[in-house]
């Protein structure tokens, strides 16, 4: 009588079967075990989709205009009916905040989407055409030796302000980065074995930049692209605030604490609860990258 | 070595040149007509016409840039579309607080982050490093301006410690000239300082593994000089790479940072000059900021050798 159903010949003796000494690993599916596994990753993208919902559905959330202006409630403080208090032109400062998350949303991911796309381009093409490689770094090297912040203002003090603009003043800003992160990572991968086979069995140049070496590229480009969207959120925020940015009309957190600049001292809940805001969406966003590093690209995770 | 810092000096020249090109396009494609401008509202086309030859500004675009670039090289900067003064004397006027705000800045910077990053290497793992590296996050998430009115309404409005705004030129005493720079310094520091603390965690916790810091505690050296001499020597070279990089942050922050604090240096300039579209003035700043920038990078490199006498050139 045994499981293999075979005969035992009589006499023989059967070791007794182990019992489990380890217990086989059940990793946690589903949203608890991604929380447990890359906590920083969940609380970043908890904070962001938040964010992302008061963007949305601004219009749904208690929110009145965010540009009518009714001076006989001027700088309220915050109140039950005005949650977030009112500004110099007393505008409801709640629906002000939640109508910018908007503007910061959209400079944030379309500069990091934008600069990764144009950057990849100009780093596969840098790491892989050789005559190209040097006029283009130096290029790059030039405009990456103006601080981001004053390029992008150069580029805003030649156009109006409005938010393609400011965008693409960003955009220009940090695609050297991108380039230069690109380039070194094509430039290793360039040397690895499975490349000169690839080469050496006769694909073409093309087919390699896209089957071996693109692939390769994109992890650390998503590290890379999330930490953009949170310095083009700062670098708008800065652009707005001195004046070069999102026009005035367009509620965003820049915008609000420009507006209360000149009353901080007396009114500091003007330029508080955009701060928040703003200060929670970026810090969402870095611990994103944080995490998204961490997940991608093991080694790295020790190191910072 | 001599003959390295000429090589190296040589590589700037055409770094500053694709500045100086970027810079210039700025201005030629600025829009409105600087000749019409100048001529004012009552000027006939002709009389326009005849500024602008005399301006030669109807010459192509390359001659003017090598003449602009001839201008720049002898130290002309140009003249401001609005106020009537050279843009030279407008940037030597408002330089020593924003230079005085940078240099306080990097100083504080260096002094805070360096010994956080140690001992957050040092003690990796326990509260003290997550306390550390949790400033790290929120240092580099919040954005200069909000730590700024936050430790403006904080340390001047609420528990007046220290003025809430203004600049006291160097001339009237290092204390006055100081406490008014303590706050800006700190609000503009703080990115910079997550910065540096984190790279040097990063960097110290690789060379806190190595054999030789092994044997000096072996032979029973103090902890201190472990890890300040031994093992920070080592790990110098990121850190003064991240240092000299993030000078770029610190010159984006000024310009916030003076507005938020009302310093009137080149920072409140660039503003005023965006608000009126005074191109020559945004020129001169951006071509001295990236030439400072570069400068800094070029010290950088310098430096690795005196820190790592293993970099030889």
């Amino acid at each position: 009588m045994n499981a293999l159903n075979f005969e035992i010949p009589p006499g023989t003796a059967i070791a007794v079967s182990m019992p489990d000494v380890l217990p086989a690993v059940k990793p946690r599916r589903g949203l608890t075990g991604f929380i447990r596994r890359q906590p920083t990753l969940a609380f970043g993208a908890f904070i962001l989709l938040v964010m992302l919902f008061i963007a949305v559905f601004a219009p749904l959330l208690g929110t009145v205009d965010p540009t009518a202006i009714a001076t006989a409630r001027r700088t309220r403080a915050p109140s039950e009916l005005y949650w977030f208090g009112t500004d110099m032109l007393g505008r409801d400062i709640y629906s002000r905040v939640f109508y910018g998350a908007r503007v910061s949303l959209i400079v944030g991911f379309s500069v990091a989407a934008l600069s990764s796309i144009i950057g990849l381009l100009i780093g596969l093409v840098s790491g892989f055409v050789r005559g190209v490689d040097s006029l283009i770094m130096r290029t790059m090297d030039g405009l990456m030796s103006i601080p981001p912040i004053l390029l992008a203002v150069a580029l805003m003090a030649l156009t109006r302000g409005s938010i393609s603009n400011v965008i693409i003043a960003i955009t220009v800003a940090e695609i050297p980065r991108v380039a230069r992160l690109v380039r070194s990572v094509v430039l290793s991968l360039r040397e690895q074995p499975y490349v000169d086979a690839a080469i050496a069995a006769g694909t073409r140049t093309p087919a390699i930049i896209f089957k071996h070496i693109l692939p390769n590229t994109l992890a650390p480009l998503i590290v890379q692209a999330s930490y953009i969207c949170a310095g083009a959120m700062i670098a708008e925020s800065i652009l707005s605030f001195i004046g070069a940015g999102i026009p005035p009309s367009t509620p965003s957190w820049g915008n609000i604490m420009a507006e209360g600049r000149a009353l901080w001292q007396v009114k500091f809940y003007i330029v508080l609860f955009p701060a928040i805001f703003l200060s929670l969406t970026v810090l969402a966003v870095n611990l994103v990258g944080d995490g998204l590093r961490d997940m991608l690209d093991p080694r790295m995770a020790k190191d910072v | 070595m001599l003959l390295y810092v000429l090589k190296r000096l040589l590589t700037t020249i055409p770094v500053m040149a694709i500045v100086a090109l970027f810079v210039f396009s700025l201005l030629y494609l600025a829009p409105g007509d600087p000749a019409a401008v100048i001529a004012g509202d009552q000027a006939t086309t002709a009389e326009i016409e005849k500024i602008r030859q005399s301006l030669g500004l109807d010459r192509p675009f390359i001659l003017r840039f090598f003449e602009w670039g001839w201008h720049i090289l002898q130290g002309d900067l140009g003249q401001s579309l609005f106020v009537n003064m050279p843009v030279r004397s407008m940037i030597a006027e408002r330089i020593e607080p924003t230079l005085s705000l940078l240099v306080v800045t990097l100083v504080l910077a260096i002094v805070i982050a360096v010994p956080m990053g140690v001992i957050a290497a040092w003690k990796a793992g326990t509260w003290v490093d997550r306390v550390i590296m949790a400033f790290g996050v929120f240092g580099f998430s919040v954005p200069v301006f909000v730590t700024a009115y936050l430790l403006a309404y904080v340390f001047a409005l609420e528990l007046d410690w220290l003025p809430v705004q203004g600049y006291t030129p160097l001339s009237s005493g290092i204390g006055p000239w100081f406490v008014n720079l303590v706050l800006p310094a700190i609000a503009l520091g703080c990115v910079y300082i997550a910065l540096i603390a984190r790279t040097t965690r990063a960097t110290m916790l690789e060379v806190l593994q190595q054999d030789y810091i092994r044997t000096a505690r072996a032979k029973g050296l103090a902890l201190p000089g472990i890890l300040f001499i031994h093992a920070l020597k080592n790990a110098a070279v990121p850190i003064v790479t991240v240092i000299g990089l993030g000078i770029a942050l610190l010159i984006g922050g000024a310009v916030v940072t003076e507005s938020v604090f009302a310093i009137p240096g080149l920072g409140r300039l660039t503003v005023d000059a965006i608000l009126r579209r005074d191109y020559p003035v945004i020129q001169g700043v951006v071509l001295l900021f990236s030439f400072v920038f570069v400068l800094v990078n070029l010290l950088v490199d310098l430096i690795y050798t005196l820190v790592d006498p293993r970099i030889r050139y």
